[in-house]
Parts: structure tokens; C-alpha cells; sequence
């Protein structure tokens, strides 16, 4: 029983640091600036930290299918639905099921061409969503090139995504539900198993019989819907399309899963782990802001503390 | 890791025949064409030279990530690098003070040995995936250049004008302007650094680079210190990088924290696209020049083709997804 | 003269003791055996010896001092080398890189090719005389491998030579060279260690061997003063000198065919492979390593999804291009390397059972309770020692992990079940136990089995029909009396 308990802390070790940093971090806050430490800010943190850790589940299911899976092109399809819904759904309801529409085929094109050939041409998924993101991005450069981006996100949209219900921001009753299914889908039914299998070796599940190409290529699917859904959130929350308005996502979105505990090299994924990463993630950035550092010293400070905590515990030191 | 590489290897499609160094070659043989085609006076020495100036950053950096992925790793803090060099370079300059550009590439000099050590730290002694941790660092070298550049700017000498154009430089003897006319500074920084790899790859250090890239748990096994052959690539890709910031602070004469960034996949993409397997152990860092000069040439083959020059980011991904794919779809089509 | 002792050698991964109290001796001009079962600690002691693991107590004296490596190449300047169970080898260089790789000579500071060709030509000259040194090491097939390994070890002069399992991947022409290579060393003064599963192997080559047992050494024994019984080490490995060997084969039953292969043609590893396999019926398929018995396995697994064949189950057609229509028909396969090609070491034995039933149709919520119940039985049927099903099968010995992937496909309707190598690399009563229940199997429901191992001694104890096979085809068919280890070799060696 003993060894239950330890393997079980043992587990879930990255997640229970990941937590105490963040409390940490808040309590810094909370001691050193104002009104850093209000539920108000707390949850507008977590408000924030909800868009990366959505990529970042698109990032946790590609990674989590193994064979070096990396999704470069998340924050590039968000921008381009964003983009091209806006126009769509000027600000109206009666356009939110076409810009749902949209979303999900483009998501599924883009997800479908990375998957395709990232699995089935067998290429390096780094290289292929490094490239769909360049594709991305130039289309969305000459979609807009000599035009105004057009179009508002419809007021339904705009209450899910940026207002709040009290002080609760409606975003997070999504992401919740999100989670809760995720932790079901994941732990619960074949395809999780079927993903995690497929993730931790990939002959194995093919000698048993699954097509393990076509579940990669799925994840890199469900990984391009995912993304294009949160770009609709995301314009949503910010009321115009704008060039660049996801880019910066990419990254965070790939650090917040390795704070959050899950392996690169595939075949384990927690959602929660994620979700405290990002909020991590946020937090930190927030408070470096918040302490009035500018630039320089948010992102220096910032860099230092992400190298050091992977060195605390994205370290393979001890695999020899 | 090692082992379910070896073991998907059996199954793997793609076994290449056609060695990607080839379609590369092809690739770029046909952007030569095309852009001779469109541009009428290509081939004279005036706008060669104007393009190895132009190419030039690219072909440095491309270099230096192809050391790095052959040897396992991977470098996203490149461009930052870039960036944080031409800060402290103008920074340490004083327009009026001659001897403050020797002062200036001495210490930058070993800024670019710092950064190299620390990248190489995170993956080869701390073993942390390099995707992450050079993600890390790009924001290290992000914030110090913003601390010593706020804005882009800065003093620079004016002899420094001697690694963009000598004939810039007031008082220079006319037989080296006139040398610089035909063989500009931007093709002798490419050659030093190819001269570097040369001799480097004649040594243990170079062996081990592709040892270590291609299986790190074997090369450990084999007395060889992974570690430090992965920060020695780490290393040379910094000198790589100092010398694409000389290029560039001699043409601007200034300091910008942020103006490498979008060159970092730029670099990935040429190194990949010259044939340099991302998994490491695999490809020629020479041939990374060959990715960098069709990535080049796609630009300048949308900028005279009269097509807008919002495609150039569109047809680049295109053209990186082309080249890879082009060896694996080939040899699909073979076997069936 | 020792060359080399290990007193009280203590060494812990985790929770998991490896090594409780070790010693070992080794002599110079003299071949060392130990012999264990998986994880009675063989291999961690060699990797301490040589500086891979650095021991938690005890001391290693070498030549008379104390010594502490703290990595290989530490222990290689001293003169200890040591050959590689998992290659150390560089796929991406050449045989010639590898061999000197990490012991490089310059000239200057430029690296001194020529030498390094020669030197490797030198003993190479010796091992294997017509390897293209030139090749790089991806291009080259196991057996090779195993030898280029070798080489790179010897080429370092080393005053101790650690050789870990060499002869898992060699044909026996090979080991026969490999062993007169070693007595060659032996009589140059150098000390050897020598591991391997075949008991026959250590028996024949070593002067003296060490057993271990749960992390200890239980007894060593002086060929030439005390003699060789096989018995009595079977004995010290199993920790139960009384217990036998299985005497006696089962019964024979024949019914009528299941499986008939006609025709079997893969690339160049399968020429024209034709079988029938009977009801009841444990088929061996024999032969020198590498001469496709491993590519017929996996192609009756449906792993390669471009052979060419007309296969037949029980008169039915099917197509074996995708290892799913092989489950479907109750063709399930064990493969040889358990951790590469059975297992998901990171998850638990339970994720590892259930998995399998996830590629047939099957509802989108796994009930994990019924499951786990199912699961609990295969672990008690089969002797899988594991604290509980949930544990990862990576913290299980080597047979364990082994019946694990057996385990997995026990809740199917097995019609053929495909045995490639699944003794490698376990120990003696793992193995037992495997065949034991394998054997119960087949006479209970009328399964038929395909068995593939490298020991022929496994095939003579357990199988009906030896089928020998010789660069892609089969070559012999062995039934009865002519199951025995002369015909088998002879035929294996294409001398009959």
C-alpha cells in the first residue's frame, strides 16, 4: 500500500509543484504589490491563463501521441478563423452557427494537411506545423493586405468569451466543461487509451492492432479544430480580428504543457497539470508586470524562472 | 527514446533513396533559373554582391542551427541571440572612439560564448528538451537586450562599415575597396564560418557532434561526453550567430533587441530544407547554405514576378513543405 | 593473479534493491561466467564495474587499488572495456568510426583516419573478415552489429574485457570465431567477464563461474577444480537444487489443418515460404539467427503490410497486410523484444492487458472494473509477479514483463498463437513457467502455436514439428526422432 502512496505522489509530483509555485507566486504578489491578491485579479489571471491553456490542449493531445509531436501552427489557425469569422458574423447572432461552420472545417483542413503529412509522409511535426504556420500566416497576410479587417464577434460570443457572470468570467465555465471532458474522454474511454498506447510506443500499438497513423493524424485533427474553436473565443474576448492577435500563443502554449508535468517524448497527458501551467505561465508574467519591471526585466526575469524550473523538473539528468 | 526511434524505424515508409541533399540541389537549381529568368541583370557583379549582403544573416544563422540539429538540439533563442549581439555591440561602441570596436568584439565575443554555455547547459547537461529550453533563454537574451537597448539604436564605430562595405570606411586603402567590390565582407564572414566547420569537423569535436545527434545514449556508452560536445555545437552556432551580428551592425550601424526573431525558424527551415534531418546525426552543414539560398531566392522570385509580397511567408511554408516531402513522396512512388 | 575484486557491492534504482551484497572475482588470463536470472543483479554489477552506475556501498579493488568510476570512459583509461547488451553503436557512422569511437588518435589536433582503418581491419581481420569497414553501422544486420561491438571494445586493449550477452544476436559459426578469439585474449594475459543465457555457452568457454540470486553472489564455481553440472547451476540460478528438468514430452495430438501458408514472399527476407500448421500442434521454426524466421513471424502478425501470400484459416481466406485482420482471426503474436515491440513500459500492467481490446470494436467506456477483475485472473494464471496491476510493467523483471505481453492476449479466442524468441533474455523459471502454461493451453482449447526461438533446446523440449529455415526459406522439416540437436544444427548449417 505503501508504494501506492508513493507512486501515486510520485505522479502527480509536477502538478502538486506546479500548485505551490502558483500560490507562491500569488502570495508574492500579494505581499509586495497592492491589490495583486483579489479574487478579482485572481480571476482575471485565470481568465488570461484560459486561451494559452486551450492551446495548450491542443498541444498536450499532439505531444501526448508521441513520435515528436509538436503543433507550431495553433496560435495561426486561431488567427486566420478569427479573421475570416469576424467578417462573417458582423456582430450577428443569427451568423454564429456559419462562423461555427467555419471554424470547424478550416480547423479540420488545417488539422487534416499538418496530420497528413506529418504522419503519413512521416515528416518531422516540428518542421510541417513550423511550415503550416508560415502558410497560415501568409494567407492571412494577403487576406488582409490594402483591406481593413472588417466584422464583430456576435454579442453571444462576446458574453461566453469576455464577460463576466458577477465576478466569475464566463470563460471559465467553458474551460471547466472542457476539462471535464477531457479527464473523461483521456482516462475514461478507448480513445484515450488508444491515444496514450499509441504515444508511449508506437510498434506496440501497431502489433496490436491499432492504425497508428491515422490516430496521429486524428490527434493533429483534433489538435486544428481545437484551435480554431479558441480563435472564435479569442476574438470573442477581444472584439476585433487583428494580424498577429494568436502568434504569441505558440510558445506559452508548449511551455505550459511541460510546467504542467506531461512528457514530451508522448504517452501520458493531464489536462489539470496543463491548466496550472498556463496559469502559471500567466501569473508569473503578471506579477512581473505588475511590479513595474517594463520590458526588459519582465522578459529577462521571466526567461530565468522558465529555465530554472525546467531545470528543476523537465530535467532527464537522472535517466542514465 | 532512442529505442522506439530504432524500433519504428522497421516500419517506417520513408526510406530515402533519393537523399534529400538532391532535391534540395534540384530546388535550387530551378530558383536560380526562375530568378535569372525574371531578373535581366542576375548574373552581374553588382547584384550578386547585393544579394550575398541580403542572403548573407540567413546563411550564418542557418549554419549555426544545423550544427545544433545535427547534434541533437535545437536552437529557438537564435534570433534573440542575433538581437542581444548587436545590442551590446552598439552599446559598448562610442561613435567618437575608434578603439571602442575592439573593446566592442571582444565582448561580444564572449557574450556569444556566454550564451552558447547556457544553451548549452539546458540540453546537454540538464537534458531538458531543447524546443523548451531555448524557448527559454530566446526570452533571457530578449530581456537584456531590451535593458540595453530600450529602443533600437546605439553608436556604432565607423570603421565598422568594414564588415558591410569597405568603401564606406573613410581613409581605406583603394586595393582593398576595390577587393571588397568584387568579394563583399557579408561572402568572407560565410566563408570563415565555413572554414570553422571545416576544421572543426576534421577534429573529435566534429565526429562527436554526429555521434552524440544521431545516439546520444551510445556516444555517453562510448566514454564520449555528450554534454560538452552538445555545447561545443551550441558554441559554434554562437560564433555563427557573432558573426551574422558583425554583418549586421555594419550595415545598420545600430542596435535592435527585437529584429532577429523572425530569422530563428527562417534558420530552422533552411537547415531542414538543405537536407539536415531534424532528428539529428544527419546532413551537411554546407548544405544548410543551399536551404538558406532557396529560401532567399523565393522572396526575390515574389518580388520580381510582380506578386505581392504578402505571399513571401505563404510560399516559403509551401516551399519548406515541398522540399521535404518531395524525397518521401518520391520513394512512395517508387515502391507502389 | 586477481585482477580484480568486488567486495560487498550495494546498489539500489528507487525502491527497487539490485544489488544487496555482491562480490566478484576475476583472474588474469582467465574467463569469468555470471549467471543469474533477470534481475538477480549480472548486469548491474558489470555496469557498475565498468562506471555506468557508480555501486551505493562496498568497494572495487582493480589491480590492488580502490577504485570509483564514474563513467565509462573513467574505467576505460584503466583498461576496462566492456561490451554492450544494448549496442553502443552509432547507426549514422561508419564501422570504422565506430570501432575507434571516444578513443580517437590525432595527429595534432586533426583526427587520424588512416590509423583508425587499419586498426580496425586488424581485428576485424580476425572476427569477421568480410565486413566492408566502410559501411555505416544502419546498414549492417544484428549479428554484426553484435561483432563491430566487440571489436570497438578489444580495439582499446583493455586489461578487462566486460562482454554482456555478445552472443544473443550471433549465428553459430560466429560464436565459434568469437570464442577462439577470446581464448586468443586469454592467453594474452587479458581477464574477461562473460554473461549469456545459454547455459552451454558459459559452460564451454568460461574457466570459472559466479551466480547470482536476488542481488547476490550464491555460489562460484571452479570448472576445473569442481566440474561442470548443469543441474547444480540450474539450481543455484533458480535458488531449488532439487527441482529437474521437465522429463518427458507431452502426447502428441494431430487434428486437422488450421493455418496453411502458401507461397510467403517478403522482399528478399522470404522467398517462397510454404507450411501447414495442424490443430493442436506447437510448430517450431528453427535455424541459424537472421534467416527470416523473425520477418515470418511478424508477417504472419500481419505486421508488413506488402507481402505477398495465399494464407488460409481453417479453409477460410485472409489477408495478412495489417496485424488488425490477423487479430481479428485470432492470429495473435508475441514478439521477441518485449520492451520494443510488446510493451508500454511507462503504463501499468493493467493498461498494457486491456489494450489489445481496444483495436476490435468495442464500447467508447472501458469498464475498468470488469477489467480489472479479468486482469487480476491472467496475473494469477500466469505467475506475473507484481505488487498490484497497477504498477508500471517497467518496475517488473524481464520474465515478468515478458508474461505480461503473453497475458495480453489471453482473453482472446486464440487460434494461432506466435511465439517469436519469447525465452530471450528472461530467466529459467520464467521461462518455465511460460511454456508450462502454454503447453496446458494448447491441450485444454485446441490452440496451435508457432514457436521461434534462438535456443534449440527449447524447440526440442516443446515442439511437435521443427521447421528449419536458411536464408529466407524453409529448408528442413523435422518430426519425431529427428527433433534433437545434431539434425537441427546440421540442418541449420545446410550440412544435411
Amino acid at each position: 500500500m505503501n508504494l501506492g502512496i508513493s507512486s501515486f505522489l510520485e505522479s502527480y509530483k509536477k502538478v502538486i509543484v506546479a500548485f505551490i509555485l502558483i500560490v507562491l507566486l500569488f502570495a508574492l504578489g500579494g505581499l509586495i504589490v497592492p491589490n495583486f491578491l483579489t479574487v478579482e485579479q485572481v480571476l482575471f489571471t485565470l481568465k488570461l491563463a484560459s486561451f494559452t491553456a486551450l492551446f495548450a490542449l491542443c498541444q498536450m493531445i499532439v505531444i501526448a501521441a508521441g513520435g515528436g509531436g509538436l503543433d507550431l501552427s495553433v496560435g495561426y489557425a486561431a488567427t486566420l478563423t478569427a479573421v475570416l469569422t469576424a467578417s462573417v458574423m458582423d456582430g450577428q447572432n443569427a451568423n454564429l452557427g456559419a462562423a461555427i461552420l467555419i471554424a470547424l472545417a478550416l480547423g479540420s483542413a488545417i488539422g487534416l494537411a499538418n496530420g497528413a503529412l506529418a504522419s503519413f509522409l512521416n515528416l518531422p511535426p516540428l518542421v510541417v506545423t513550423m511550415a503550416m504556420a508560415n502558410i497560415l500566416q501568409g494567407i492571412v497576410n494577403a487576406y488582409t493586405a490594402g483591406r481593413n479587417i472588417t466584422g464583430r464577434p456576435s454579442p453571444i460570443l462576446a458574453i461566453v468569451a469576455a464577460k463576466s457572470t458577477g465576478s466569475f468570467p464566463n470563460i471559465l465555465f467553458i474551460l471547466l466543461a472542457i476539462t471535464i471532458l477531457v479527464m473523461i474522454v483521456l482516462n475514461k474511454t478507448k480513445w484515450g487509451t488508444i491515444l496514450f498506447g499509441v504515444g508511449s510506443n508506437e510498434t506496440t500499438a501497431y502489433l496490436s492492432g491499432i492504425n497508428v497513423k491515422v490516430v496521429r493524424c486524428f490527434a493533429f485533427v483534433v489538435s486544428g479544430i481545437l484551435a480554431s474553436l479558441t480563435g472564435l473565443l479569442l476574438i470573442g474576448n477581444m472584439g476585433i480580428a487583428f494580424k498577429d492577435m494568436a502568434s504569441n500563443y505558440v510558445m506559452p502554449s508548449i511551455a505550459a504543457v511541460v510546467v504542467g508535468g506531461v512528457s514530451m517524448s508522448g504517452g501520458d497527458g493531464n489536462f489539470i497539470g496543463v491548466i496550472l501551467g498556463a496559469v502559471f505561465l500567466q501569473a508569473l508574467t503578471n506579477l512581473l508586470i505588475a511590479f513595474g519591471l517594463g520590458d526588459a526585466g519582465k522578459w529577462l526575469v521571466f526567461g530565468i524562472v522558465l529555465y530554472a524550473l525546467l531545470s528543476f523538473y523537465a530535467s532527464n539528468r537522472r535517466s542514465r | 527514446m532512442n529505442k522506439t526511434n530504432q524500433g519504428s524505424s522497421k516500419l517506417a515508409l520513408s526510406n530515402y533513396v533519393f537523399r534529400p541533399e538532391f532535391s534540395s540541389l534540384l530546388i535550387l537549381i530551378v530558383m536560380f533559373a526562375i530568378t535569372a529568368i525574371l531578373q535581366e541583370n542576375f548574373f552581374t557583379i553588382k547584384s550578386i554582391v547585393r544579394n550575398i549582403n541580403a542572403f548573407a544573416p540567413l546563411i550564418l544563422l542557418s549554419m549555426g542551427a544545423a550544427v545544433v540539429i545535427i547534434s541533437g538540439g535545437i536552437d529557438l533563442s537564435a534570433g534573440a541571440a542575433l538581437s542581444l549581439f548587436t545590442c551590446v555591440l552598439t552599446t559598448v561602441m562610442k561613435k567618437s572612439d575608434p578603439i571602442t570596436g575592439i573593446y566592442a568584439l571582444l565582448i561580444t565575443f564572449a557574450v556569444a560564448i556566454l550564451v552558447g554555455v547556457v544553451n548549452g547547459i539546458g540540453i546537454g547537461y540538464l537534458r531538458i528538451p531543447p524546443v523548451i529550453v531555448t524557448f527559454a533563454t530566446s526570452y533571457i537574451w530578449l530581456g537584456i537586450g531590451l535593458f540595453l537597448r530600450p529602443t533600437p539604436g546605439g553608436e556604432s564605430v565607423a570603421w565598422f562599415r568594414i564588415f558591410y562595405n569597405p568603401g564606406m570606411v573613410e581613409g581605406i586603402s583603394p586595393h582593398i575597396e576595390q577587393f571588397g567590390r568584387v568579394i563583399p565582407p557579408a561572402l568572407i564572414l560565410i566563408l570563415i564560418a565555413c572554414f570553422i566547420w571545416f576544421i572543426v569537423s576534421k577534429t573529435k569535436t566534429g565526429r562527436y557532434i554526429y555521434a552524440v545527434g544521431s545516439n546520444n545514449d551510445s556516444a555517453y556508452a562510448s566514454g564520449i561526453n555528450t554534454a560538452k560536445v552538445q555545447m561545443q555545437a551550441c558554441i559554434i552556432n554562437s560564433i555563427f550567430i557573432f558573426l551574422a551580428a558583425l554583418f549586421f551592425v555594419g550595415q545598420n550601424q545600430s542596435g535592435d533587441a527585437r529584429m532577429g526573431d523572425p530569422l530563428t525558424l527562417r534558420a530552422i527551415a533552411s537547415a531542414i530544407v538543405g537536407g539536415v534531418a531534424l532528428s539529428g546525426g544527419k546532413g551537411s552543414v554546407y548544405f544548410a547554405l543551399v536551404g538558406a539560398l532557396i529560401l532567399n531566392l523565393v522572396n526575390k522570385i515574389i518580388f520580381f514576378a510582380n506578386i505581392s509580397t504578402a505571399y513571401q511567408t505563404l510560399v516559403s511554408g509551401l516551399i519548406v513543405i515541398i522540399a521535404i516531402a518531395a524525397p518521401v513522396a518520391y520513394t512512395l512512388y517508387s515502391k507502389e | 593473479m586477481v585482477v580484480l575484486e568486488a567486495i560487498g557491492i550495494k546498489k539500489h534504482f528507487g525502491g527497487v534493491i539490485a544489488l544487496s551484497n555482491a562480490n566478484l572475482r576475476c583472474y588474469q588470463g582467465r574467463i569469468t561466467g555470471l549467471l543469474g536470472a533477470n534481475g538477480s543483479g549480472k548486469s548491474t554489477m558489470s555496469k557498475i564495474i565498468c562506471g555506468i552506475y557508480q555501486a551505493d556501498g562496498g568497494e572495487i579493488k582493480y589491480k590492488g587499488k580502490v577504485v570509483k568510476y564514474r563513467s565509462p570512459s573513467e574505467a576505460r583509461k584503466d583498461g576496462i572495456a566492456m561490451v554492450f547488451q544494448n549496442l553502443s553503436l552509432v547507426a549514422d557512422l561508419t564501422v570504422w568510426q565506430n570501432i575507434v569511437l571516444g578513443a580517437e588518435e590525432s595527429n595534432g589536433m586533426f583526427l587520424d583516419d588512416d590509423s583508425a582503418k587499419e586498426l580496425s581491419q586488424k581485428i576485424l581481420a580476425q572476427l569477421l573478415p568480410d565486413l566492408d569497414i566502410n559501411k555505416k553501422v544502419s546498414q549492417l544486420n544484428p549479428g554484426e552489429m553484435q561483432i563491430v561491438e566487440i571489436a570497438k571494445a578489444v580495439s582499446r586493449n583493455p586489461q578487462l574485457l566486460i562482454l554482456d550477452e555478445p552472443t544473443a544476436a550471433l549465428e553459430q559459426a560466429q560464436v565459434r570465431n568469437l570464442f577462439s578469439y577470446m581464448r586468443t585474449l586469454a592467453k594474452e594475459g587479458v581477464a574477461m567477464i562473460f554473461t549469456s543465457h545459454r547455459l552451454w555457452e558459459v559452460m564451454e568457454i568460461c574457466d570459472d563461474v559466479t551466480i547470482f540470486r536476488n542481488g547476490e553472489n550464491v555460489a562460484s564455481i571452479d570448472f576445473e577444480k569442481e566440474g561442470k553440472d548443469p543441474d547444480k547451476i540450474i539450481g543455484y540460478i533458480t535458488g531449488d537444487v532439487q527441482k529437474k528438468r521437465v522429463e518427458g514430452k507431452r502426447e502428441r495430438i494431430v487434428g486437422e489443418t488450421v493455418l496453411s501458408v502458401k507461397s510467403l514472399n517478403y522482399g528478399r527476407s522470404l522467398k517462397n515460404v510454404s507450411f501447414d500448421l495442424k490443430q493442436g500442434e506447437i510448430l517450431g521454426i528453427g535455424g541459424l539467427a537472421g534467416q527470416g524466421q523473425i520477418e515470418l513471424m511478424h508477417a504472419l502478425a500481419g505486421a508488413f503490410h506488402n507481402v505477398r501470400c495465399d494464407v488460409e484459416l481453417r479453409g477460410k481466406k485472409i489477408k495478412l497486410n495489417r496485424p488488425l485482420n490477423a487479430i481479428k482471426e485470432g492470429v495473435v503474436f508475441v514478439p521477441g523484444d518485449k520492451q520494443l515491440e510488446g510493451l508500454f513500459l511507462k503504463h501499468s500492467v493493467l493498461f498494457n492487458i486491456i489494450f489489445p481490446k481496444t483495436s476490435l470494436p468495442h464500447p467508447l467506456f472501458i469498464p475498468y472494473e470488469e477489467y480489472r477483475k479479468e486482469c487480476e485472473e491472467i496475473v494469477d494464471v500466469l505467475s506475473i509477479k507484481a505488487p498490484t496491476v497497477d504498477v508500471p510493467v517497467e518496475t517488473l523483471s524481464g520474465g515478468n514483463q515478458q508474461k505480461v505481453v503473453v497475458g495480453k492476449w489471453l482473453p482472446f479466442d486464440i487460434n494461432v498463437l506466435l511465439l517469436a524468441d519469447p525465452a530471450k533474455g528472461i530467466d529459467i523459471g520464467a521461462k518455465r513457467d511460460l511454456y508450462q502454461y502454454i503447453v496446458e493451453r494448447v491441450q485444454k482449447n485446441n490452440m496451435s502455436v508457432i514457436l521461434y526461438a534462438s535456443d534449440s533446446e527449447e524447440l526440442i523440449e516443446y515442439c511437435d514439428r521443427v521447421l528449419i529455415m536458411y536464408e529466407g526459406q524453409i529448408v528442413a522439416n523435422l518430426e519425431g526422432e529427428d527433433i534433437n540437436e545434431d539434425t537441427i544444427i546440421a540442418c541449420s548449417m545446410r550440412v544435411r
